[in-house]
């Protein structure tokens, strides 16, 4: 079996079951811990409205924040917003998703896709180097930070590696590209990547729980 | 009326002595400090804050909210990295991945446990502004809370704090504030024409005051009563719970905190209170507010308010008739993070400065965002934070120069004296106000 029949392969398919089993346990074993249940009378009853409001509201930077925080979230806008349309709108990667999926849908051009998976990289780096660099960030960050970036980041190049055929032969820099996927989806459910499960019900609680109280939050 | 000067110094020169009232907590081995704080963090995460810990994606915004990093840029006040005990202690022990992270993470320690003390004691007011930032919707605050209390339990607390607990769980007073020295404040009151209703046996409305209050902010003490009296309402302050303060809270001490809200439980059930009106004391009303019914275990036979919530719906009913101050001046109201930010009143003690016809001139951050004065979570006790404290102070006293009022008003004793400290500190110049003071001032005929 060559490296790219194990990516294909049992490399994907294990990859997948890791991916999804693993988000699942980590999802239904953190709902799983006892619940705390409120006794205090609640000033608002509409609370849940104030969770979904949360949902929408924590995704912008708050007015009062926004001097201090913007450059965090529309830095974290443009990575993952360019990381999503690399993935899904790249012509071969809709090739992949309708072999799984049996459906496709229309595609972008290459040098669009180029220039966005550059963008994606350069924001990237630039993250790590914030990271690296900024007190607040170097003191706050542990082991599961740097290489959830790893895994982010190695997929885009080894695609720019593919696309351009530069380091080696296509198939093993498609091989390779295909297993940078797959670590980032052994990775995803163990790491910090599964904000992008979990930040729906987070944002939801925060803005319920304090919404019973009466407070925006 | 301003604050009694010579009262304030006096205290001041109790918490200076506060310390030294206490011995140590030893006698305690490492093992039996980290086994304590394990079981702090066993029993108070929920599922809530376990979604929280799993969520962190390390962005580091909350420093940003934080008024100790804020003013001293120190990395190490990152409100995030003060939940990393409790953190650790998930990620090996209770959380989903445990079978993995025992095998690659390291256990939290007593040396660890020592170190953060500073952070959840000397440079966190559990202010809440933290919460109000994190983009992935974490409340950073309550979890820092617990850990507050896994550090106290593992011995680990400033010596201001345990003193003051100590007395509240062992005698039920703070700073030597017992009934007697309540029935003498109340005395006086008397004496000097001042209706007064102890220890009514029935009351609609049972009203808790502070340590504080019998201590220093008399004239506090004093506008309540006179506030009460001219509500007509059927009202007491019982001298078997009259205090409002919760040290047990503000010092991570579960058992105290549990006693003293149970004692007013029991006596407003005993007389029969449809609310109970907790006093100018931030952690007062959210104790009892909020946390009170958990410790009770069922919802509370009582409405609780805070007295500046209580009074501002008086007034919006049309019981309480004010006129307004004598000379028109301008105003800016710190809302303490407990009633506000915590407790959600926002409106009433706005109504009440509206009624009184001040000019209310807001700070920048609107009321959910407010900067704390620096001084909850007993960190106005704390004698080694206080330079720490101070520096906190600045955001607070930029935001209300800002504003450009010539007064400010609060309505929380510990706020009041934070403001009254860091004002001297400071060599600023502007009167500090109790709201309730005002009102009482300028009840109508």
């Amino acid at each position: 079996m060559s490296l790219l029949d194990f990516a294909r392969g049992p490399g994907l398919h294990w990859a997948f079951i890791i991916f999804v089993f693993g988000i699942c346990w980590r999802f239904v074993g953190t709902l799983l811990i006892a619940r705390r249940i409120k006794l205090s009378t609640p000033r608002r009853t509409d609370n849940w409205l104030m969770g979904l409001k949360a949902i929408e509201t924590r995704s912008w930077p708050v007015e009062e924040f926004h001097r201090v925080i913007r450059f965090q979230h529309y830095s974290g806008y443009i990575w993952h917003i360019s990381f999503f349309i690399v993935l899904f709108f790249f012509q071969p990667h809709i090739l992949f998703f309708k072999s799984i999926l049996g459906i496709s849908w229309p595609g972008l051009p290459n040098d669009v896709i180029l220039v966005v998976g550059a963008i994606a990289v350069a924001t990237l780096v630039a993250l790590l180097g914030r990271r690296l660099s900024h007190p607040v960030l170097r003191k706050i960050s542990n082991v599961d930070d740097y290489i959830s970036w790893l895994v982010t980041t190695l997929p885009l190049i080894t695609g720019f590696m593919a696309f351009a055929h530069v380091g080696g032969r296509y198939e093993t820099l498609l091989a390779l590209h295909i297993l940078s996927v797959e670590l980032l989806m052994v990775w995803f459910p163990f790491g910090k990547l599964i904000h992008a499960v979990l930040v729906v019900p987070s944002r939801f609680q925060i803005g319920a729980s304090f919404g019973r109280r009466g407070v925006r939050a | 009326m301003s604050l009694n000067q010579e009262s304030f110094q006096e205290f001041r020169e109790v918490i200076r002595q506060l310390g030294e009232t206490v011995q140590p907590v030893e006698g305690l081995t490492d093992n039996e400090r980290v086994r304590r704080a394990k079981q702090v963090f066993l029993t108070r995460v929920h599922s809530a804050m376990a979604m929280d810990l799993e969520t962190c994606i390390h962005c580091g915004m909350c420093a940003e909210a934080c008024h100790f990093y804020a003013q001293t840029k120190n990395p190490k006040y990152t409100p995030i990295l003060k939940v990393e005990p409790l953190r650790q202690y998930y990620r090996r022990e209770l959380g989903p991945h445990r079978w993995l992270f025992k095998l690659v993470s390291r256990d939290i320690t007593a040396k660890m446990l020592e170190e953060w003390q500073e952070l959840v004691y000397d440079s966190c007011t559990e202010c809440g502004r933290c919460s109000m930032i994190c983009p992935m919707g974490i409340n950073v605050s309550a979890m820092i809370s617990v850990v507050r209390q896994a550090v106290a339990e593992a011995g680990y607390m400033p010596a201001e704090l345990r003193a003051v607990e100590k007395e509240q769980n062992e005698k039920g007073t703070t700073f030597g504030a017992g009934p007697n020295e309540l029935k003498a404040a109340l005395q006086k009151m008397r004496e000097d024409g001042v209706d007064v209703s102890i220890d009514k046996d029935k009351a609609d409305v049972m009203v808790l005051i502070s340590g504080f209050g019998i201590n220093i902010t008399q004239d506090a003490l004093l506008a309540t009563v006179k506030i009460m009296n001219h509500l007509g309402v059927n009202w007491t302050i019982r001298t078997d719970a009259y205090e409002c303060a919760h040290f047990g809270m503000l010092s991570g001490r579960e058992q105290t905190l549990r006693n003293s809200t149970q004692r007013v439980i029991n006596a407003a059930i005993s007389c029969g209170a449809k609310t109970v009106v907790t006093g100018e004391c931030g952690y007062g009303y959210t104790a009892l507010r909020w946390e009170g019914a958990r410790r009770y275990g069922k919802p509370l036979p009582f409405t609780v308010m805070s007295i500046s919530e209580f009074l501002g719906q008086q007034l919006q009913a049309g019981r309480l008739r004010v006129r307004k101050v004598p000379q028109q001046k301008s105003v800016t109201f710190h809302d303490p993070c407990k009633v506000g930010r915590i407790g959600g009143v926002f409106e009433e003690p706005r109504a009440l400065l509206n009624a009184l016809g001040v000019e209310l001139r807001e700070m920048a951050d609107p009321v959910q965002t407010n900067w704390c004065c620096g001084g909850g979570g007993g960190v106005f006790l704390n004698n080694r934070a206080a330079p720490l404290r101070q520096a906190a102070f600045e955001s607070k006293r930029s935001a209300v120069v800002e504003t450009g009022a010539e007064s400010v008003v609060v309505s929380c004793d510990s706020c009041r004296m934070t403001f009254e400290i860091g004002k001297a500190n400071a060599h600023w110049e502007i009167p500090i106000e109790s709201l309730v003071v005002l009102v009482g001032e300028n009840l109508a005929d």
